[in-house]
């Protein structure tokens, strides 16, 4: 592996605001934190946790009540000389100008252009390779505000990309966007880490998404702690799973999911592999069964068979000697119920 | 962003559409005065009728002097808040700068009450227009400094709107109070300031407007990429690099210069402020404040020229007080506007 | 006869008995007009001849004034009647407000009214004043220092507790009859007359200052009015007769512009008038309208450039003055002779100019300045009491 550079790195950091003359402490108890060069990190925590304030503060937007970020490279914390080495995408709407796509994009290029903002041809290429990275090519002549949600969060990260800094910091992107839209842009951001060589630190909601693309996560606890590592990591050691506790709320590590129906239902036994097996079991949590895998013990109150054949799947029901075949599962859940 | 070849041909027709109404202003008035006439005075002036010599070069070239400043200074001042404020129905007037002008002209021609104080304020040396002047910009400089203090508090740029409407209301109710305390010619000669006139800056006033306002325009076209920045909100505009509460500071300061100066020079003049930046807006179809400015320039020359022809009545004896005319004009222009649109984001 | 034809002649028999005793309760006494028949002069009695505000008309034991007024094409008139102290008021006028005379004590709003109760004598009974700014008779002024005279305020701003623990005999507002008069119910049903002097809307000099005969009237001061009055007619028409018959008329612009607007008196003002009697070339003589124009620049520009004399300059004290209103004025013909006159030779250290007072009821005294400015030599020398050149 290549030496890591460290593009930025905090020390006792403590983030938090000023409100009527107290100091509020968002989160007092953070750990050395630093972002390399080709990496993704995602910032994750339940609502109130801190994360955007956190990184408001890491991106200079927002001052930290004490210890230091570090940008090498970086003198002082103005905001020129930051412009060249931080880029962000927020959940700010910019709405109310009459911009075309392709100028908003070019605002990008503000820290490298003259005193009247005129673009040299560095800053053209820039600019188109920003654009084709994003994939909104086919946009760029529209004006601005005519853009769907998905559309304008690939304007916004095509703007940052334009900067071309390296750090590229976004907060919750993918908050209005539908599920492909949601998956693309993930997807689009590990494989710009990997290309580019940025460092990336987003934050977000969406869990399942993130401990697949995520090569770091920042979890922040509701109390104001922070644990860091490899998603897997935080998985198996449970720490992801304590983050998130809350009264019937469970993290299945086999699945990898939140499971919403945890409570234990009434006991059915279930013989079949697969696919099917997988998807007749949430099927029978959701209507309230629990399944048990082998005969055991427990008395059950059906035993459901299921089988593979070549053009469709039959579930067989054995109700106390009296047997039934179905061909979906609504139609077998109807008979259970 | 860069111009297309469109965009600067555009600007050279507007050019030439300046100077035709400059023309046209200077051949309109109460008298009528050939074009021919009008070009002696100029390339030939010592074989010109002295009479219309004295109406052209002293009455009517000042005026549509006047009235270029103006429409300069007052589109770009416009502009700039409304860019500022991402607010399209903010105008130069909006912090409150040309009420703190009237405050100030308020004081000496109301309260200045009895002969005896105005009479001991000639003792100064300073009298006529030149009082007024001075109070006007005294006062918008006050408020100037007053915005600027509480700009430094504040982090949203709406409650800067909100305080620039409230020291506007304090003005009002302070010259309405000492508009009921006056007598009536005292309120009718302020009456007839609010009214607005470009006919009455001449000679040494005229040339100092000219630099002030060439100082603002200046500052206001070099902050052209501050001002795009900002399109995008005060957030993304520092993290390109913006410092942004010394360019809020900048942008206060060159609008105060341009719509207080105007002002202490002839009077209130609005909706050149919110009109013409809509307009600029539509026919150039651009953000990019490095064209606006200029855009501006040109179409409120255009706009307030065309307004004093009106104000004119030409032929006519009387003139009616440019404030009216502005008025009139500039409320249809910005309904059309507004209705050509589909929706606020585009504006 | 029927009954009905019977009852029907009685009732007309006794209407006709009935109607001379209905006819002379109608009338106290027996009109006299107030024009006398030719050759009956009454030393006593005020005749009106000049000014159209307002009338006289004499009674046995009681005089009427009537103010009238002209505005808006509407005849409004508002009816007093003076009573002598003691007598009964006659009936049959049940809108008219009763004064009682002679007037012993007078509130009064404008300085004019000072000038006016100054000219009749009777300064000295005025206990009230609007304002304290521009007074120049020094008898108010010293009844203000004492005390004696008290400052009520004006218009809106009119104290009527004030007023009303005063109770003059009479108070003098400078309102239009037509506007506002309401707001002096209060007073009226107080018992005390208000009477608005209106002689700034009258259209000739002399008709100005004829409303001396008014606070003559009030006073029963009339024999000394009618013969000060006489003596001020004569004059003016004397030198109204020389001035108008000048062979050289010279040409003349009045006032200064504000912001672009040059505001000068049209044809049918007195200013106009003033000039006619003066024998100037005002180029807007034949204008109608009794108040001022409001012309542009331009429109004056012409005859400004070339105007022999530019007289009634505002507030301006010398060529510097006029200068910092406008530099452009410095081209104007009168401007580079020196021929420049404002009235604001007597203007007091309250800033109070006396043109506006006394100048009111001494249109003779005026006229002869302008006279004296226009047509050097015409009038026997004298220094000018209310023009000054300005220099």
């Amino acid at each position: 592996m290549a030496s890591d550079q460290v593009l930025l790195r905090t020390s006792g950091l403590q983030t938090g605001y000023h409100s009527g003359g107290k100091r509020i402490v968002v989160s007092g108890e953070l750990p050395e934190l630093e972002l390399q060069p080709g990496r993704l990190v995602c910032l994750l925590g339940p609502n109130g946790s801190g994360k955007s304030t956190l990184l408001r503060t890491l991106a200079g937007l927002q001052p930290a009540l004490n210890g230091t970020i570090d940008v090498p490279g970086v003198e002082s914390h103005k905001p020129a000389e930051l412009a060249r080495k931080i880029s962000l995408v927020l959940t700010d709407r910019v709405r109310g100008n009459n911009l075309t796509v392709q100028s908003l994009i070019e605002l990008g290029r503000y820290p490298y252009t003259g005193w009247l903002g005129v673009l040299d041809e560095a800053d053209k290429a820039a600019v188109e390779w920003a654009i084709g990275a994003a994939g909104i090519g086919a946009l760029r002549d529209r004006k601005a505000h005519t853009l769907s949600d998905g559309e304008s969060q690939k304007m916004m990260l095509a703007r940052a990309l334009a900067q071309d800094t390296p750090i590229l910091m976004l907060d919750e992107p993918t908050a209005h966007l539908d599920l492909p839209s949601r998956i693309k842009l993930m997807r689009l951001l590990h494989r710009l880490a990997g290309q580019t060589r940025k460092a990336i630190l987003l934050s977000t909601h969406e869990l399942d998404l993130a401990l697949q693309v995520a090569d770091t996560v920042w979890l922040l606890e509701a109390g104001g702690r922070l644990h860091q590592g490899a998603p897997e990591d935080l998985v198996l050691n449970g720490v992801f799973e304590a983050a998130f506790a809350e009264e019937d709320i469970v993290f299945n590590k086999e699945a990898g999911v939140f499971v919403i129906h945890a409570a234990p239902g009434k006991p059915v036994l279930l013989t079949g592999v697969g696919i099917s097996f997988f998807w007749t079991e949430r099927a029978l949590r959701r209507a309230g069964f629990t399944v048990a895998a082998t005969t055991g013990a427990t008395p059950v109150l059906y035993h459901i068979r299921i089988t593979d054949h070549p053009t469709h799947t039959s579930w067989l029901l054995d109700n106390e000697g009296v047997s039934r075949e179905y061909h979906s599962i609504a139609e077998l859940l109807q008979a259970i119920r | 962003m860069t111009e297309s070849p469109i965009q600067k041909i555009r600007l050279m027709g507007l050019l030439l559409l300046v100077l035709l109404v400059f023309l046209l202003d200077l051949s309109m008035g109460t008298l009528k005065i050939p074009v021919s006439e009008i070009v002696k005075v100029f390339f030939s002036p010592k074989t010109a009728n002295p009479t219309w010599h004295f109406i052209i070069a002293q009455i009517r070239l000042p005026k549509a002097c006047a009235a270029v400043l103006a429409g300069c200074a007052l589109s770009v001042g416009g502009l700039q808040m409304q860019t500022l404020f991402r607010n399209p129905l903010a105008d130069p007037a909006i912090l409150g700068i040309t009420a703190g002008a009237g405050l100030g002209v308020a004081a000496v021609m109301l309260t200045g009450g009895s002969m005896a104080t105005l009479y001991a304020i000639k003792e100064l040396g300073v009298s006529g227009s030149w009082l007024i002047i001075a109070a006007a910009c005294l006062s918008a400089g006050a408020v100037m400094l007053l915005v600027l203090t509480l700009s430094r508090q504040l982090k949203d740029n709406v409650l800067m709107l909100i305080i620039g409407i409230m020291i506007g209301s304090i003005t009002l109710a302070l010259t309405s109070i000492w508009q009921y305390f006056s007598d009536p010619e005292q309120v009718k000669e302020y009456l007839l300031w609010t009214f607005g006139s470009l006919g009455g800056v001449t000679g040494a006033q005229l040339s100092i407007l000219s630099g002030v306002v060439a100082a603002g325009l200046i500052v206001a076209f070099l902050s052209s990429k501050m001002l795009d920045a900002l399109l995008l909100g005060e957030h993304y505009a520092r993290s390109m690099g913006l410092t942004t509460r010394r360019a809020r500071v900048i942008i206060i300061c060159s609008t105060s210069l341009l719509a207080g100066s105007i002002t202490a020079f002839c009077g209130p003049i609005g909706f050149i402020g919110i009109a013409v930046p809509h307009i600029a807006r539509t026919i150039f179809n651009t953000a990019s404040h490095r064209i606006l400015i200029p855009a501006c320039c040109l179409i409120g020359t255009i706009l307030l020229l065309l307004c004093d022809i009106v104000a004119q009545l030409p032929g006519s004896q009387s003139v009616l007080p440019i404030n009216i005319i502005t008025s009139l004009v500039g409320s249809p222009v910005v309904i059309v506007l507004l209705l050509r649109r589909k929706n606020l984001n585009s504006w | 006869m029927s009954k009905i034809s019977r009852l029907l002649s009685s009732f007309f028999v006794v209407i006709i008995t009935l109607l001379p005793i209905l006819g002379c309760h109608q009338r106290v006494g027996s009109k006299e007009p107030g024009t006398p028949a030719p050759g009956e002069l009454r030393p006593d009695r005020s005749i009106v001849k000049y000014a159209h505000g307002f009338t006289i008309d004499y009674f046995d034991h009681y005089k009427e004034v009537k103010i009238l007024n002209r505005s808006g094409g509407r005849m409004d008139t508002l009816d007093y009647l003076l009573v002598p102290q003691g007598m009964a008021v006659p009936a049959g006028h049940p809108t008219a407000q009763v004064i009682s005379t002679p007037v012993q004590s007078l509130i009064v709003m404008s300085s004019m009214h000072v000038a006016q109760s100054d000219f009749v004598g009777v300064a000295d009974r005025i206990i009230g004043l609007g304002n304290g700014h521009y007074v120049n008779s020094t008898i108010v002024r010293e009844g203000i220092q004492s005390g004696k005279i008290k400052l009520v305020g004006m218009d809106a701003n009119l104290n009527n507790e004030q007023v009303i623990t005063l109770h003059p005999g009479v108070l003098m507002t400078m309102s239009n009859p037509e506007s506002a008069f309401g707001q002096y119910k209060t007073l009226i049903n107080a018992g005390i007359p208000v009477l608005p002097n209106a002689e700034w809307l009258e259209t000739t000099p002399l008709g100005r200052a004829e409303w001396v005969k008014l606070v003559g009237v009030l006073t029963d001061r009339e024999a000394f009015v009618n013969k000060k009055f006489d003596s001020v007619e004569q004059a003016y028409r004397k030198i109204a007769a020389l001035g108008s018959g000048a062979a050289v008329k010279p040409s003349v612009i009045i006032g200064m512009p504000f912001k672009g607007t040059w505001y000068t008196p049209a044809g049918e003002s007195y200013m106009a008038q003033f000039l006619r009697d003066a024998g100037a070339d005002y180029h807007w003589s034949d204008t109608k309208g009794t108040g001022s124009l409001a012309l542009t620049f331009e429109s004056v520009a012409p005859i400004a450039l070339t105007a022999d004399y530019w007289l009634n300059v505002g507030y301006a004290d010398s060529k510097n003055d006029i200068l910092s209103k406008d530099p452009r004025y410095s081209t104007f013909h009168a401007f580079q002779t020196g021929a420049i006159y404002n009235y604001n030779r007597r203007v007091n250290d309250l800033g109070s100019n006396d043109y506006w007072e006394s100048g009111a009821v001494n249109p003779q005294q005026v006229l002869a300045d302008i006279i004296r400015i226009l047509h050097p030599g015409l009038l026997p020398a004298d220094s000018l009491y209310y023009y000054k050149q300005i220099k």
